[in-house]
């Protein structure tokens, strides 16, 4: 299970790298550079990103292209807001470093901790 | 009677108690003490109102007697179908709602820790694919452009930093806010936030519940500034929560504003004088009263009659 969810992120971190579509023989070609791999293992995984929603994917003759739904930034963007958005009840779920001040404050902050030499651990 | 003043404490402590804790100066010196506080008060208000109901029920010459005679009543309610079946149907009822404050208050709670265990385990897929396990850090790198530190609890805990993040701190202000997130996972911070939020969740409105929340969400941030204080300089905590909090995007600010940064600045450096013993031992006591209070009312008949068959006992030999 452990290997198998390695190998969802090494497999989205090439499909992200490739900027097109790619069969599940290209990156099976890819990964096989680095490591003994199953073909049928690599089809699983991508079949399994394609139901979770991060590749889409196209018939092309007998077997499918896959390509990212999402550029990698706008996947994590998306599923950073929707966690955050979630954090109504922050509370229960992430518990955030997550202030906010305005830049008049800041300021005012900075200026004070610039008056505060460091005064060595715990003072 | 027992059961009218459990009712009345009941009343008193959702409506009255949130007003008088929320007063409280110290809670800013001592936040576990005074989270320790504000939930012994949220279990306080619970039981007093379940155990008014248990008194309403039993009838009240079980009570009376003495200590043996109201734990055989109780037991003969258990297991008696028969007893049961005698009683009224008002004491049904009252036990019954009784029943229900309690159960609302473990379904409120029991729901949330739920959805939280599985927001966390979708955040957690999310991170395995996008994430980045940092070895020195000890950390998890996420590559984004808005700088966040936070952590996500459970049993495969995880602490996470997004790119920006690094960027915008020094390794010290790092290891400082890192060492804050560590303080909310080793604290169990998010059970006691679970709590907080499901039982005002089960009681929407309730000032002592509501109250509770709030305060809890902002004395686990100081708690935490606390722990991290142990092991860090206070001015870099200070430090790394202006970096942090300065030039974000306003979709990002949710809960705290910028009212709670101040505050928590502020503490950073100019750090309040820690309570002293006898304050401490108030605290302490006042936690022991909330939660003992309302079992030692409703066993008060039973304690004075168990005391006075001993002191005649001793009286005799």
């Amino acid at each position: 299970m452990r290997v198998l969810g390695d190998l969802e992120s090494t497999i989205m971190d090439r499909m992200w790298s490739y900027r097109r579509p790619a069969s599940v023989r290209d990156v099976l070609e890819d990964l096989r550079r680095d490591r003994e791999i199953a073909y049928t293992t690599v089809m699983t995984v991508m079949d399994k990103l394609h139901k979770k929603g991060l590749l889409r994917r196209q018939a092309l003759g007998k077997a499918y292209i896959y390509e990212p739904v999402l550029t990698k930034e706008a996947f994590t963007a998306q599923q950073m807001r929707e966690t955050l958005a979630n954090s109504g009840n922050q509370a229960a779920t992430l518990v955030h470093f997550l202030e906010r001040l305005t830049p008049e404050e800041s300021a005012a902050l900075e200026a004070a901790l610039r008056v505060y030499p460091p005064r060595g651990l715990g003072s | 009677m027992i059961a009218g003043v459990l009712a009345v404490y009941a009343v008193l402590a959702t409506t009255l108690l949130p007003r008088l804790l929320i007063r409280a100066r110290w809670a800013d010196r001592a936040p576990r003490l005074a989270i320790t506080l504000w939930l012994a008060a949220c279990t306080s208000a619970i039981a007093s109102a379940a155990l008014s109901a248990v008194a309403a029920a039993i009838p009240p010459d079980a009570i009376g007697h003495s200590l043996a005679s109201l734990i055989e009543a109780c037991f003969a309610m258990l297991d008696d179908g028969v007893d049961l079946g005698t009683m009224s149907a008002g004491s049904w009822l009252v036990l019954l709602s009784g029943g229900l404050v309690v159960a609302r208050a473990a379904y409120g709670v029991g729901a949330v820790m739920f959805t939280a265990w599985r927001e966390r385990r979708r955040h957690a897929e999310m991170l395995r694919i996008l994430g980045r396990r940092d070895h020195e850090l000890d950390a998890i790198v996420l590559e984004y452009g808005e700088p966040l530190a936070y952590c996500l609890p459970g049993r495969q805990a995880k602490t996470v930093v997004t790119t920006a993040a690094l960027q915008a701190l020094t390794p010290e202000h790092l290891a400082a806010v890192l060492a804050h997130e560590r303080a909310h996972l080793r604290g169990r911070h998010h059970l006691v936030l679970a709590l907080a939020d499901g039982l005002d969740r089960a009681f929407p409105g309730v000032p002592l519940f509501s109250r509770a929340k709030e305060e809890v969400v902002r004395l686990v941030e100081l708690r935490a500034d606390d722990v991290a204080a142990h092991r860090h300089p206070r001015v870099h905590i200070a430090a790394a929560l202006v970096s942090l909090a300065t030039g974000r995007a306003p979709a990002f600010a949710l809960g705290a504003g910028g009212e709670n940064a101040l505050t928590r600045v502020r503490r950073m450096l100019r750090p309040a004088v820690p309570l002293g013993q006898r304050e401490k031992l108030a605290g302490v006591t006042a936690v022991g009263v909330l939660l003992a209070g309302p079992a030692v009312v409703m066993l008060f008949p039973g304690l004075t009659a168990l005391i006075a068959h001993h002191c005649h006992d001793l009286f005799v030999f």
